[in-house]
Protein backbone atom coordinates (compact mmCIF):
# COMPACT_ATOMS: atom_id res chain seq x y z
CA UNK A 1 0.00 0.00 0.00
CA UNK A 2 2.66 2.27 1.08
CA UNK A 3 4.93 1.11 -1.43
CA UNK A 4 2.59 2.41 -4.85
CA UNK A 5 4.18 5.94 -4.59
CA UNK A 6 7.90 4.13 -5.10
CA UNK A 7 6.89 2.25 -8.05
CA UNK A 8 5.52 5.04 -9.14
CA UNK A 9 8.73 6.70 -8.95
CA UNK A 10 10.49 3.90 -10.43
CA UNK A 11 8.21 3.45 -13.29
CA UNK A 12 9.16 7.22 -14.30
CA UNK A 13 12.91 6.79 -13.60
CA UNK A 14 12.41 3.38 -16.20
CA UNK A 15 10.18 5.43 -18.58
CA UNK A 16 12.64 8.54 -18.43
CA UNK A 17 15.72 5.85 -18.98
CA UNK A 18 13.92 4.52 -21.96
CA UNK A 19 13.12 7.18 -23.76
CA UNK A 20 14.15 6.91 -27.88
CA UNK A 21 17.58 9.13 -27.95
CA UNK A 22 17.55 10.28 -31.62
CA UNK A 23 16.52 14.64 -31.95
CA UNK A 24 17.74 14.70 -28.02
CA UNK A 25 19.66 17.63 -26.93
CA UNK A 26 23.23 17.13 -26.52
CA UNK A 27 24.48 18.86 -23.10
CA UNK A 28 27.66 20.04 -23.04
CA UNK A 29 29.30 20.57 -19.75
CA UNK A 30 31.91 23.01 -19.31
CA UNK A 31 33.16 26.25 -16.89
CA UNK A 32 32.74 29.45 -18.39
CA UNK A 33 35.45 30.95 -17.01
CA UNK A 34 38.46 30.72 -19.08
CA UNK A 35 38.82 33.19 -21.78
CA UNK A 36 38.96 33.13 -24.62
CA UNK A 37 37.94 29.66 -24.06
CA UNK A 38 35.18 29.29 -22.56
CA UNK A 39 33.94 32.98 -21.07
CA UNK A 40 30.39 34.68 -21.54
CA UNK A 41 29.34 37.24 -23.39
CA UNK A 42 27.88 40.83 -22.35
CA UNK A 43 24.37 39.60 -22.22
CA UNK A 44 25.84 36.55 -19.99
CA UNK A 45 25.15 33.60 -23.17
CA UNK A 46 28.09 31.21 -23.48
CA UNK A 47 31.17 31.87 -25.99
CA UNK A 48 34.55 30.99 -26.65
CA UNK A 49 36.12 28.43 -28.91
CA UNK A 50 34.78 25.57 -27.01
CA UNK A 51 31.68 26.66 -27.70
CA UNK A 52 31.77 27.22 -31.04
CA UNK A 53 33.30 23.57 -31.25
CA UNK A 54 30.54 22.17 -29.52
CA UNK A 55 27.98 24.17 -31.59
CA UNK A 56 29.86 22.53 -34.51
CA UNK A 57 30.02 19.36 -32.87
CA UNK A 58 25.88 19.72 -32.57
CA UNK A 59 25.09 20.64 -36.11
CA UNK A 60 27.29 18.09 -37.62
CA UNK A 61 25.44 15.13 -35.33
CA UNK A 62 22.18 17.10 -36.10
CA UNK A 63 21.49 17.52 -32.89
CA UNK A 64 20.39 20.64 -30.94
CA UNK A 65 23.30 21.44 -28.21
CA UNK A 66 22.87 23.19 -24.36
CA UNK A 67 25.93 24.62 -23.18
CA UNK A 68 25.84 23.90 -19.07
CA UNK A 69 27.98 25.75 -16.75
CA UNK A 70 29.52 24.03 -13.79
CA UNK A 71 32.86 24.40 -11.77
CA UNK A 72 35.55 22.63 -12.99
CA UNK A 73 35.80 20.27 -9.98
CA UNK A 74 31.85 19.36 -10.79
CA UNK A 75 32.32 18.32 -14.91
CA UNK A 76 33.64 14.74 -14.13
CA UNK A 77 30.66 14.05 -11.50
CA UNK A 78 28.36 15.26 -14.17
CA UNK A 79 29.11 13.37 -16.86
CA UNK A 80 28.98 10.63 -14.49
CA UNK A 81 25.70 10.72 -13.03
CA UNK A 82 24.30 11.87 -16.40
CA UNK A 83 23.66 15.70 -15.70
CA UNK A 84 25.88 16.60 -18.85
CA UNK A 85 27.07 14.27 -22.00
CA UNK A 86 30.26 15.85 -22.74
CA UNK A 87 32.83 17.97 -21.56
CA UNK A 88 34.43 20.18 -23.76
CA UNK A 89 36.01 22.47 -21.18
CA UNK A 90 39.39 22.83 -22.04
CA UNK A 91 40.28 19.47 -20.13
CA UNK A 92 43.67 17.77 -20.45
CA UNK A 93 42.95 14.17 -20.88
CA UNK A 94 45.46 12.69 -18.09
CA UNK A 95 45.72 8.75 -17.13
CA UNK A 96 44.17 9.77 -14.02
CA UNK A 97 40.77 11.21 -15.66
CA UNK A 98 40.93 8.69 -18.30
CA UNK A 99 40.35 5.96 -15.11
CA UNK A 100 36.66 7.47 -14.25
CA UNK A 101 35.52 8.65 -18.04
CA UNK A 102 36.37 8.45 -21.82
CA UNK A 103 38.74 11.22 -23.99
CA UNK A 104 38.41 11.50 -27.92
CA UNK A 105 41.42 12.13 -29.77
CA UNK A 106 43.28 15.35 -28.66
CA UNK A 107 42.56 18.48 -30.54
CA UNK A 108 44.77 20.74 -28.81
CA UNK A 109 48.63 21.10 -27.69
CA UNK A 110 49.83 22.87 -24.96
CA UNK A 111 52.07 22.85 -21.68
CA UNK A 112 52.79 23.86 -18.37
CA UNK A 113 54.29 26.90 -18.04
CA UNK A 114 54.90 29.01 -15.34
CA UNK A 115 53.94 32.99 -13.98
CA UNK A 116 56.73 34.22 -11.97
CA UNK A 117 56.62 37.03 -9.61
CA UNK A 118 58.77 39.79 -11.40
CA UNK A 119 61.17 40.12 -8.49
CA UNK A 120 61.34 36.08 -7.63
CA UNK A 121 64.42 34.58 -8.57
CA UNK A 122 63.10 31.51 -10.40
CA UNK A 123 63.95 30.62 -13.77
CA UNK A 124 62.29 27.77 -14.40
CA UNK A 125 60.82 24.67 -12.75
CA UNK A 126 64.02 23.28 -11.20
CA UNK A 127 65.01 26.09 -9.07
CA UNK A 128 61.14 26.20 -7.88
CA UNK A 129 61.23 22.85 -5.64
CA UNK A 130 63.10 24.42 -2.90
CA UNK A 131 62.56 25.09 0.65
CA UNK A 132 61.07 28.32 1.29
CA UNK A 133 59.36 29.12 -2.62
CA UNK A 134 55.65 28.90 -2.32
CA UNK A 135 53.58 27.79 -5.39
CA UNK A 136 50.21 28.67 -6.52
CA UNK A 137 48.03 26.28 -8.27
CA UNK A 138 44.55 26.25 -9.14
CA UNK A 139 42.77 23.50 -7.31
CA UNK A 140 41.84 20.46 -9.78
CA UNK A 141 44.05 21.48 -12.68
CA UNK A 142 46.33 19.65 -14.12
CA UNK A 143 49.32 22.15 -12.99
CA UNK A 144 47.83 21.43 -9.47
CA UNK A 145 48.22 17.56 -9.93
CA UNK A 146 51.85 18.13 -10.98
CA UNK A 147 52.54 19.99 -8.15
CA UNK A 148 51.24 17.21 -5.90
CA UNK A 149 52.94 14.61 -7.45
CA UNK A 150 56.33 16.32 -8.72
CA UNK A 151 57.31 19.29 -6.64
CA UNK A 152 58.25 18.11 -2.32
CA UNK A 153 60.57 21.00 -0.47
CA UNK A 154 58.27 23.59 -1.84
CA UNK A 155 55.15 25.22 0.20
CA UNK A 156 52.10 24.67 -2.55
CA UNK A 157 49.08 26.94 -2.32
CA UNK A 158 46.01 25.82 -3.36
CA UNK A 159 43.09 27.81 -4.72
CA UNK A 160 39.69 28.15 -5.96
CA UNK A 161 40.35 30.88 -8.82
CA UNK A 162 43.10 31.41 -11.43
CA UNK A 163 42.69 35.48 -10.12
CA UNK A 164 43.46 34.87 -6.60
CA UNK A 165 46.29 32.43 -7.78
CA UNK A 166 48.01 35.05 -10.11
CA UNK A 167 47.45 37.92 -7.37
CA UNK A 168 49.21 35.85 -4.83
CA UNK A 169 52.18 35.74 -7.27
CA UNK A 170 51.85 39.75 -8.36
CA UNK A 171 51.62 40.62 -4.18
CA UNK A 172 55.01 38.37 -4.11
CA UNK A 173 53.29 35.89 -1.28
CA UNK A 174 54.32 32.93 -4.17
CA UNK A 175 57.19 32.75 -6.33
CA UNK A 176 54.95 31.51 -9.35
CA UNK A 177 51.66 30.06 -10.74
CA UNK A 178 51.85 26.99 -12.74
CA UNK A 179 49.36 27.00 -15.88
CA UNK A 180 49.02 26.16 -19.13
CA UNK A 181 50.88 28.66 -21.65
CA UNK A 182 48.65 30.20 -23.20
CA UNK A 183 47.07 31.59 -19.61
CA UNK A 184 50.39 32.28 -18.29
CA UNK A 185 50.76 34.69 -21.71
CA UNK A 186 47.56 36.47 -21.13
CA UNK A 187 47.76 36.70 -16.91
CA UNK A 188 51.00 38.15 -17.80
CA UNK A 189 49.79 40.82 -20.66
CA UNK A 190 47.11 42.10 -17.54
CA UNK A 191 50.26 42.17 -14.86
CA UNK A 192 53.15 43.49 -16.90
CA UNK A 193 54.67 45.20 -13.71
CA UNK A 194 53.94 42.42 -11.14
CA UNK A 195 54.98 39.42 -13.02
CA UNK A 196 57.12 37.34 -16.12
CA UNK A 197 56.00 34.61 -17.86
CA UNK A 198 58.60 31.52 -18.28
CA UNK A 199 56.65 30.49 -21.36
CA UNK A 200 58.86 27.24 -22.03
CA UNK A 201 56.25 24.26 -21.69
CA UNK A 202 57.69 21.66 -18.64
CA UNK A 203 55.02 19.14 -19.52
CA UNK A 204 53.32 18.38 -22.57
CA UNK A 205 49.34 18.13 -22.29
CA UNK A 206 46.82 17.72 -24.85
CA UNK A 207 43.32 18.47 -24.65
CA UNK A 208 40.54 15.87 -25.44
CA UNK A 209 36.14 16.19 -25.24
CA UNK A 210 35.62 13.97 -22.22
CA UNK A 211 32.57 11.13 -22.44
CA UNK A 212 31.36 8.44 -20.33
CA UNK A 213 33.15 4.98 -20.49
CA UNK A 214 29.83 3.34 -22.17
CA UNK A 215 28.95 5.81 -24.68
CA UNK A 216 30.83 4.20 -27.50
CA UNK A 217 29.01 5.18 -30.49
CA UNK A 218 29.12 8.98 -29.70
CA UNK A 219 33.23 8.51 -28.77
CA UNK A 220 33.21 7.30 -32.36
CA UNK A 221 31.10 9.99 -34.05
CA UNK A 222 32.90 12.73 -31.85
CA UNK A 223 36.51 11.37 -33.43
CA UNK A 224 34.83 11.61 -36.89
CA UNK A 225 33.65 14.56 -36.77
CA UNK A 226 37.18 16.19 -35.02
CA UNK A 227 38.74 14.61 -37.87
CA UNK A 228 36.56 16.07 -40.06
CA UNK A 229 36.68 19.66 -38.81
CA UNK A 230 40.29 19.69 -38.45
CA UNK A 231 40.62 18.79 -42.26
CA UNK A 232 38.21 21.25 -42.84
CA UNK A 233 40.00 23.89 -41.42
CA UNK A 234 37.90 24.39 -38.28
CA UNK A 235 40.27 24.64 -36.16
CA UNK A 236 42.71 27.50 -37.91
CA UNK A 237 39.65 29.51 -38.57
CA UNK A 238 38.96 29.15 -34.53
CA UNK A 239 42.48 30.35 -33.64
CA UNK A 240 41.97 33.24 -35.97
CA UNK A 241 38.78 34.32 -34.38
CA UNK A 242 39.47 34.16 -30.50
CA UNK A 243 43.41 33.59 -30.27
CA UNK A 244 44.94 36.30 -32.79
CA UNK A 245 47.00 38.21 -30.44
CA UNK A 246 48.15 34.77 -28.43
CA UNK A 247 48.83 33.08 -31.90
CA UNK A 248 51.80 36.32 -33.10
CA UNK A 249 52.98 36.08 -29.40
CA UNK A 250 53.78 32.14 -29.53
CA UNK A 251 55.42 32.80 -33.34
CA UNK A 252 57.02 35.60 -31.69
CA UNK A 253 58.63 33.57 -29.45
CA UNK A 254 59.73 30.58 -31.48
CA UNK A 255 57.11 28.36 -29.31
CA UNK A 256 54.23 26.32 -31.40
CA UNK A 257 51.08 26.95 -31.67
CA UNK A 258 48.56 25.17 -29.88
CA UNK A 259 46.46 24.07 -32.62
CA UNK B 1 5.06 1.13 35.48
CA UNK B 2 5.73 4.98 37.52
CA UNK B 3 4.87 8.08 35.57
CA UNK B 4 8.37 9.42 34.65
CA UNK B 5 9.88 6.04 33.83
CA UNK B 6 6.61 5.81 31.41
CA UNK B 7 7.06 9.01 30.24
CA UNK B 8 10.55 8.66 29.17
CA UNK B 9 9.75 4.89 27.66
CA UNK B 10 7.22 6.92 25.10
CA UNK B 11 9.47 9.77 24.75
CA UNK B 12 12.20 7.01 23.62
CA UNK B 13 9.96 5.20 21.12
CA UNK B 14 9.27 8.16 18.98
CA UNK B 15 12.46 9.30 19.05
CA UNK B 16 13.48 6.39 17.43
CA UNK B 17 10.74 6.56 15.20
CA UNK B 18 11.27 10.22 14.02
CA UNK B 19 14.87 8.76 13.42
CA UNK B 20 13.72 5.78 11.35
CA UNK B 21 11.32 7.95 9.28
CA UNK B 22 14.39 10.04 8.62
CA UNK B 23 16.49 7.28 7.38
CA UNK B 24 14.00 5.65 5.59
CA UNK B 25 13.59 8.85 2.96
CA UNK B 26 17.61 9.32 3.03
CA UNK B 27 18.07 4.90 2.47
CA UNK B 28 15.34 5.89 -0.54
CA UNK B 29 17.03 8.26 -2.15
CA UNK B 30 20.33 6.78 -2.43
CA UNK B 31 18.57 3.79 -3.07
CA UNK B 32 17.22 5.70 -5.98
CA UNK B 33 21.01 7.28 -7.15
CA UNK B 34 22.56 4.76 -10.09
CA UNK B 35 25.74 5.67 -8.45
CA UNK B 36 29.02 3.23 -7.85
CA UNK B 37 30.01 3.62 -4.42
CA UNK B 38 34.25 3.62 -3.94
CA UNK B 39 35.24 4.02 -0.56
CA UNK B 40 39.03 2.55 -0.92
CA UNK B 41 40.32 5.40 -2.88
CA UNK B 42 38.78 7.78 0.35
CA UNK B 43 40.18 6.06 2.83
CA UNK B 44 43.90 6.53 1.61
CA UNK B 45 43.26 10.31 2.31
CA UNK B 46 42.16 9.50 5.82
CA UNK B 47 45.07 11.12 7.65
CA UNK B 48 44.10 14.22 5.11
CA UNK B 49 40.70 14.69 6.45
CA UNK B 50 41.78 14.71 9.87
CA UNK B 51 44.39 16.99 9.43
CA UNK B 52 42.08 19.52 7.19
CA UNK B 53 39.51 18.59 10.20
CA UNK B 54 42.08 19.68 12.99
CA UNK B 55 42.79 22.71 11.20
CA UNK B 56 38.39 23.56 11.23
CA UNK B 57 38.91 23.15 15.21
CA UNK B 58 41.38 25.15 15.75
CA UNK B 59 40.12 28.10 13.46
CA UNK B 60 36.86 27.79 14.75
CA UNK B 61 37.86 27.80 18.49
CA UNK B 62 40.02 31.07 17.62
CA UNK B 63 37.68 32.40 16.08
CA UNK B 64 34.84 32.17 18.46
CA UNK B 65 37.10 33.77 21.44
CA UNK B 66 37.84 36.51 19.00
CA UNK B 67 34.11 36.86 17.93
CA UNK B 68 32.87 36.73 21.72
CA UNK B 69 34.81 39.13 22.32
CA UNK B 70 34.52 41.31 19.25
CA UNK B 71 30.44 41.18 19.77
CA UNK B 72 30.56 42.11 23.40
CA UNK B 73 32.87 44.73 22.84
CA UNK B 74 30.59 46.31 19.76
CA UNK B 75 27.20 45.58 22.01
CA UNK B 76 28.26 47.96 25.02
CA UNK B 77 29.74 50.70 22.05
CA UNK B 78 26.16 50.83 20.80
CA UNK B 79 25.33 51.33 24.21
CA UNK B 80 27.96 53.99 25.51
CA UNK B 81 27.38 57.33 26.24
CA UNK B 82 30.44 58.43 24.10
CA UNK B 83 28.03 59.21 20.78
CA UNK B 84 31.00 58.92 18.41
CA UNK B 85 31.59 55.14 19.79
CA UNK B 86 28.14 54.26 19.09
CA UNK B 87 27.90 54.85 15.16
CA UNK B 88 31.08 53.71 14.81
CA UNK B 89 29.86 50.30 16.31
CA UNK B 90 26.97 50.90 14.21
CA UNK B 91 28.58 51.65 11.00
CA UNK B 92 30.98 48.38 11.24
CA UNK B 93 27.82 46.01 11.78
CA UNK B 94 25.89 47.18 8.87
CA UNK B 95 28.72 47.06 6.76
CA UNK B 96 29.46 43.25 7.59
CA UNK B 97 26.47 42.37 7.77
CA UNK B 98 25.30 43.49 4.60
CA UNK B 99 28.51 41.85 2.94
CA UNK B 100 29.35 38.29 1.96
CA UNK B 101 31.52 37.21 4.09
CA UNK B 102 34.12 35.65 0.81
CA UNK B 103 34.12 39.19 -0.64
CA UNK B 104 34.98 40.22 3.24
CA UNK B 105 37.77 37.81 3.35
CA UNK B 106 39.16 38.25 -0.04
CA UNK B 107 39.62 42.07 0.99
CA UNK B 108 41.13 41.99 4.13
CA UNK B 109 43.46 39.44 2.79
CA UNK B 110 44.64 40.48 -0.02
CA UNK B 111 44.47 44.55 0.27
CA UNK B 112 43.67 45.50 4.19
CA UNK B 113 46.52 42.82 5.36
CA UNK B 114 48.49 43.61 2.26
CA UNK B 115 48.78 46.87 3.32
CA UNK B 116 49.23 46.70 6.83
CA UNK B 117 51.98 44.00 6.04
CA UNK B 118 50.29 40.97 7.88
CA UNK B 119 51.46 37.88 5.85
CA UNK B 120 50.67 34.92 8.25
CA UNK B 121 46.68 33.92 6.05
CA UNK B 122 45.90 31.87 9.10
CA UNK B 123 46.03 35.45 11.41
CA UNK B 124 43.79 37.19 9.00
CA UNK B 125 41.19 34.29 8.43
CA UNK B 126 40.43 34.07 12.27
CA UNK B 127 40.54 38.14 12.44
CA UNK B 128 37.85 38.58 9.27
CA UNK B 129 36.03 35.33 10.63
CA UNK B 130 36.03 36.73 14.40
CA UNK B 131 34.73 40.33 12.82
CA UNK B 132 32.30 38.82 10.83
CA UNK B 133 30.82 37.05 13.34
CA UNK B 134 31.42 39.27 15.72
CA UNK B 135 28.86 41.59 13.93
CA UNK B 136 25.76 38.97 14.56
CA UNK B 137 26.89 38.20 18.32
CA UNK B 138 26.52 41.92 18.66
CA UNK B 139 23.23 42.37 17.79
CA UNK B 140 21.99 39.20 19.16
CA UNK B 141 23.97 40.76 22.68
CA UNK B 142 21.59 43.86 22.25
CA UNK B 143 18.89 42.14 21.73
CA UNK B 144 19.61 40.48 25.18
CA UNK B 145 20.10 43.59 27.02
CA UNK B 146 17.39 45.28 25.73
CA UNK B 147 14.84 42.62 26.86
CA UNK B 148 15.39 43.70 30.21
CA UNK B 149 12.35 45.69 31.39
CA UNK B 150 12.64 49.73 32.19
CA UNK B 151 11.32 48.83 35.62
CA UNK B 152 14.19 46.66 36.52
CA UNK B 153 16.96 49.16 35.38
CA UNK B 154 14.92 51.89 37.48
CA UNK B 155 14.63 49.66 40.40
CA UNK B 156 18.08 48.84 40.38
CA UNK B 157 19.36 52.46 40.27
CA UNK B 158 16.90 52.82 43.01
CA UNK B 159 18.61 50.25 45.85
CA UNK B 160 21.86 52.67 44.71
CA UNK B 161 23.38 50.19 42.14
CA UNK B 162 26.17 52.16 39.68
CA UNK B 163 26.13 51.11 35.84
CA UNK B 164 28.64 48.69 35.88
CA UNK B 165 26.79 46.70 39.32
CA UNK B 166 23.47 46.88 36.83
CA UNK B 167 25.45 45.34 34.15
CA UNK B 168 26.97 42.44 35.91
CA UNK B 169 23.90 41.56 38.70
CA UNK B 170 21.09 42.73 36.88
CA UNK B 171 21.45 42.79 32.95
CA UNK B 172 23.81 40.52 31.68
CA UNK B 173 23.04 37.43 33.42
CA UNK B 174 19.01 37.72 32.23
CA UNK B 175 20.70 38.80 28.88
CA UNK B 176 22.77 35.58 28.74
CA UNK B 177 19.73 33.64 28.74
CA UNK B 178 18.11 35.29 26.51
CA UNK B 179 20.65 35.27 24.05
CA UNK B 180 21.90 31.74 24.41
CA UNK B 181 19.70 30.15 21.70
CA UNK B 182 20.98 32.64 19.14
CA UNK B 183 24.26 32.22 20.06
CA UNK B 184 24.17 29.01 19.68
CA UNK B 185 23.14 28.99 16.23
CA UNK B 186 25.24 31.87 15.95
CA UNK B 187 28.27 29.25 16.58
CA UNK B 188 27.27 26.51 14.75
CA UNK B 189 27.41 28.86 11.32
CA UNK B 190 30.93 30.02 12.43
CA UNK B 191 32.04 26.89 12.80
CA UNK B 192 30.39 26.24 9.07
CA UNK B 193 31.53 29.49 7.46
CA UNK B 194 35.16 29.08 8.44
CA UNK B 195 35.12 26.88 5.11
CA UNK B 196 34.74 30.01 3.34
CA UNK B 197 38.58 30.52 4.18
CA UNK B 198 39.63 27.94 1.65
CA UNK B 199 39.56 30.76 -0.62
CA UNK B 200 42.89 31.99 0.53
CA UNK B 201 44.49 29.09 0.97
CA UNK B 202 43.67 27.98 4.09
CA UNK B 203 44.17 24.26 4.16
CA UNK B 204 40.75 23.45 6.28
CA UNK B 205 38.44 20.52 6.37
CA UNK B 206 36.59 21.88 3.27
CA UNK B 207 39.28 22.26 0.95
CA UNK B 208 40.81 18.76 2.22
CA UNK B 209 37.77 17.16 1.24
CA UNK B 210 37.52 19.08 -1.90
CA UNK B 211 40.83 18.09 -2.75
CA UNK B 212 40.62 14.37 -2.55
CA UNK B 213 38.01 14.95 -4.58
CA UNK B 214 39.87 16.26 -7.60
CA UNK B 215 42.26 13.62 -7.01
CA UNK B 216 39.83 10.90 -6.79
CA UNK B 217 36.87 12.10 -8.84
CA UNK B 218 34.53 10.26 -5.99
CA UNK B 219 32.34 13.44 -4.86
CA UNK B 220 30.27 11.79 -2.98
CA UNK B 221 32.10 9.55 -1.21
CA UNK B 222 34.89 12.79 -0.29
CA UNK B 223 31.80 15.27 1.03
CA UNK B 224 29.77 12.70 2.95
CA UNK B 225 32.98 12.47 5.69
CA UNK B 226 32.77 16.36 5.66
CA UNK B 227 29.09 16.13 6.74
CA UNK B 228 30.13 14.28 9.47
CA UNK B 229 32.89 16.21 10.43
CA UNK B 230 30.70 19.00 10.78
CA UNK B 231 27.90 17.77 12.49
CA UNK B 232 30.52 16.01 15.05
CA UNK B 233 31.96 19.56 15.83
CA UNK B 234 28.13 21.44 15.81
CA UNK B 235 26.48 18.79 17.91
CA UNK B 236 28.13 19.31 21.06
CA UNK B 237 27.73 23.13 20.90
CA UNK B 238 23.97 23.01 20.72
CA UNK B 239 23.86 20.12 23.33
CA UNK B 240 26.29 22.21 25.27
CA UNK B 241 24.00 25.30 25.24
CA UNK B 242 21.25 23.61 26.15
CA UNK B 243 22.66 22.30 28.99
CA UNK B 244 23.93 26.04 30.12
CA UNK B 245 19.92 27.12 29.52
CA UNK B 246 18.87 24.93 32.23
CA UNK B 247 21.33 25.99 34.28
CA UNK B 248 20.78 29.65 33.91
CA UNK B 249 17.10 29.28 34.13
CA UNK B 250 14.64 30.54 36.91
CA UNK B 251 11.30 31.66 37.38
CA UNK B 252 10.53 35.22 36.71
Amino acid sequence: MCLRPFIFALLIVLAAGCAPRGKETLVVGMELAYPPFEMTDESGSPEGVSVDLARALGESLHRPVTIQNSAFDGLIPSLKTGKIDLIISSMTATPERAESIAFSDPYLTTGLALLAGAKSEIHGIADLDREGRTVAVKKGTTGHIFATQNLHAARILLLDKEGACVLEVAQGKADAFIYDQMSVLKNWEQNRQTTRPLLEAFRKEQWAIGLRKQDDALLVKVNTFLKEFRTTGGFERLGNRWLRGQKAAFIERGIPFVF
Amino acid sequence: MNPTAQSIAVRALHFVVALALLAAVFAFAFHQLAYEWHWAPIFKYRDKFLHGWLVTIALSIASLAGSTAIGLALALSRRSRVLALGYAAKITVELIRGTPLLVQILIFFYVIAEAFRVTDRYVVGVTTLSIFSGAYISEIIRAGIESVGKSQLDAARAVGFTRAQTYRHVILPQALRQALPPLAGQFASLVKDSSLLSVIAISEFTLNAQEVNSYTYLPLESYLPLALGYLALTLPISLGTRWLESRTSYET
